[in-house]
């Protein structure tokens, strides 16, 4: 897929990124550009190259193939000017369990240049955003999970970084800290910070991303905000039927209604592709009951997300 | 350098805090030698103290070379040695009684012998029980005897040259009065070996040391573990100076935990390693040879627990082939493999130290452990980083 237009204000710009372990090719020519105040998401399966793209935007591995330039600068492993615009926080949690939240947030913060008053000012103001104040003196391995979660997250933004990278921040996380979580994400991207964001739960890149990219088995597979994406499906609904009787009557008279595209039949019922599922409603059902099927239950699923990696790629986003 | 010096830092805090450095490196040690020395009962006891002895002999007062020898024996600095006098026929006796270590019985005109080179012999009677002291004693009567001898021979020679009668007395008395013309001096060779007890807490130093200075690699791969290692990587840091905080890390622990071992080791069993200035030389060396050996080690492994296997097995076999539990010597190819071992070279350079020995002395081990340090660090450069691969 090409490149978007790319602006001067851009803070990521990709091109072209290419990672192969021996036969496998991990990332397969991937290009996208974030903008400030931009949250780009990359929504895929486990296993899709997310984390491979993650890994090379954020110098820890180099790229075949392609460039990665933030803020203008080249990135790769051996770059340290380019590290020092960017925060990371690896999905794995990157946390010393032997030293409290503070002597953690103080250590990486040293290692990114700061220090004296201004360290120990952003590493109380992180605490405070992260919720995490009063335990500040506790060791880490103390905390729960959702408290180290926060502390690595907590870590990537102490030096205030132009681009934030979050690798599936959320995995394995209560839907307390999960909120919280992505409450600070929203935050960081209205205070104008370039948000990067991997996820495989279709909900947080709806909530959180201004653009999304689809990716699998190391492909971009679409591009562009959900409104952009939902119309790659045709921008219809599902209606499944469930229920008894004549189905196969009840299949062959609604295949002849025009709202409906297409009508698949399993043991429980019927399940049809519709334009403007909520109008046709009314006429499906009568025109199910007409031909001899007894309705118990009907569902509207509305396209999103998931339906547009169905669509696209054929298989469930949690295969 | 800043950087560097916060990780270093940083992992200093976490290995004191977590404890086990100092489980490993002192605690474990200390409590090793003590029980090594209990083991080898009776390990390190460098001095003898000798017991005083008595001795009866039975010599003509008015002989002066009779009297020359007694007065040798009695004036014996490392011993007190008491004389009693008997007649010849009653030495025997006066030792049963006595309980004396030696009996000496002098012949008369034992000097007028010797002065005109005629053959003399001094009788020896051991006590009962051959002790350490009368075995002194006769080495000290066997010398003296031996330099009266010379005059004998003296006195021998001038009668072939057909000397006046005089003359040959002068001259025998002269050689066997005067110095030995061969002398040997007893010193401390700069080669000197160590003690038992100190080579044990030489070797028990140098063999924790491996595992002391694992730490850090233990810290790089615990890095990679638990993932702060791939944040560090997306630091403004570069890969070289995490690796070199590693090492930091590991050397610092390595001299700290040596310094203190070889200090408390030297009070608890009594040795002293010579000048500290050498000591502090050697350890700074062969720490840096055990952190060489570290970066083979990272480079090798995945896990923290293959790491620890890796250390062990080399700590280990590096410390018993330097002589950590008992000394092991070689010949050939063995040989010079056994010179080139860290720990032996440390050891030796120990033993160097201990005997008095300079910077200078100890510069044959010195540069073995460097040359160990920078054929490890080669060796490092050329291998595969498994441990990144994983």
């Amino acid at each position: 897929m090409e490149v978007a237009e790319v602006t001067t204000k851009d803070v990521l710009d990709v091109r072209g990124l290419v990672r192969r372990y021996g036969d496998l090719t991990a990332v397969d020519g991937v290009s996208f550009h974030i903008r400030a105040g931009e949250t780009y998401g990359l929504l895929g399966p486990n296993g899709a190259g997310k984390t491979t793209i993650i890994s090379m935007v954020a110098g820890l591995i180099p790229a075949n193939e392609g460039s990665v330039r933030v803020a203008g600068l080249d990135m790769t492993p051996s770059e340290t000017e380019a590290k020092r615009i960017i925060g990371l926080v690896p999905q794995e949690l990157a946390i010393y369990p032997d030293l409290t939240a503070r002597e953690n947030l103080k250590f990486f913060g040293r290692l990114q240049g700061l220090t004296g008053k201004d360290l120990t000012r952003r590493t109380n103001e992180v605490l405070e955003l992260i919720g995490l104040s009063d335990r500040a003196g506790d060791l880490t391995k103390k905390y729960s999970g959702g408290m180290k979660r926060r502390l690595n997250i907590g870590i990537g933004l102490l030096h205030r970084p132009a681009l934030l990278i979050l690798d599936e921040p959320t995995v394995g996380v209560d839907p307390q800290s999960r909120n919280s979580i992505l409450e600070s994400v929203e935050r960081l991207s209205v205070e104008g910070m370039a948000v990067l964001y991997t996820t495989h739960y279709m909900e947080e890149a709806e909530r959180l991303c201004d653009r999304i990219a689809i990716i699998d088995e190391g492909r971009f597979q679409a591009e562009g905000t959900r409104d952009q994406l939902i119309t790659l499906t045709g921008g219809v609904d599902r209606i499944n039927l469930r229920g008894g009787g004549s189905t196969s009557r009840a299949a062959e008279a609604l295949s002849a209604l025009p709202a409906v595209q297409h009508v698949d039949s399993d043991g429980a019922g019927l399940m049809l592709t519709v334009s403007d599922g909520p109008t046709a409603l009314a006429g499906i059902v009568t025109g199910a009951g007409d031909a001899g099927m007894s309705v118990t239950s009907v569902e509207i699923v509305r396209p999103d997300l998931e339906s547009v990696f169905l669509h696209l790629t054929g298989k469930a986003l949690r295969d | 350098m800043y950087g560097l010096w916060t990780m270093v830092a940083n992992d200093l805090r976490q290995r004191i805090r977590d404890k086990s450095v100092f489980i490993f490196s002192l605690i474990v040690p200390l409590a090793l030698m003590g029980v090594l020395s209990l083991v080898f009962g009776g390990l390190g006891d460098d001095t003898v103290d000798l017991q005083p002895a008595t001795v009866v002999a039975s010599a003509d007062d008015a002989d002066q070379l009779g009297a020359a020898l007694l007065g040798a024996v009695e004036s014996l600095e490392i011993m007190d040695v008491t004389i009693k006098r008997a007649p010849a026929a009653d030495v025997r006796d006066e030792m049963q009684a006595s309980g004396a270590e030696l009996g000496i019985i002098i012949p008369e005109e034992f000097s007028d012998a010797v002065l005109s080179g005629q053959a003399a012999s001094v009788q020896l009677v051991q006590g009962s029980d051959a002790t350490l002291e009368s075995g002194v004693l006769i080495s000290v009567v066997q010398g003296a005897v031996d330099q009266i001898a010379a005059g004998t021979v003296t006195a021998a020679a001038g009668g072939i040259a057909e000397l006046p009668h005089q003359d040959l007395a002068t001259l025998a008395q002269q050689a066997a009065a005067g110095p030995p013309l061969l002398t040997l001096t007893e010193g401390q060779a700069a080669a000197e070996q160590l003690s038992p007890r100190g080579t044990l807490v030489a070797g028990q130093a140098g063999l924790f040391l491996m595992f002391t200075v694992g730490f850090g690699v233990l810290g790089l791969l615990a890095e990679r573990e638990q993932g702060t290692l791939a944040r560090l990587r997306s630091m403004p840091v570069t890969a070289g100076t995490v690796i070199t905080a590693k090492a930091c890390t590991g050397f610092i622990l390595g001299v700290a935990a040596t310094t203190v071992l070889l200090t408390a080791g030297s009070r608890l069993f009594n040795v002293s390693f010579g000048s500290p200035l050498v000591v502090a030389a050697l350890i700074l060396c062969v720490a840096t040879a055990a952190t060489s050996l570290t970066f083979v080690v990272a480079r090798l492994v995945r896990t923290a627990e293959q790491a620890n296997v890796a250390q062990s097995i080399l700590a280990m076999v590096l410390g018993i082939a330097g002589g950590a539990f008992f000394p092991v010597q070689g010949t050939g190819f063995a040989a010079t493999l056994l010179d080139l071992n860290p720990i032996g070279a440390f050891i030796r350079g120990l033993g160097i130290s201990a005997g008095g020995g300079t910077l200078n002395d100890v510069m044959g081990p010195v540069a073995v452990m460097l040359a160990f340090a920078a054929v490890g660090l080669v060796i490092s450069r050329f291998l595969p980083d498994w441990g990144a691969q994983a």
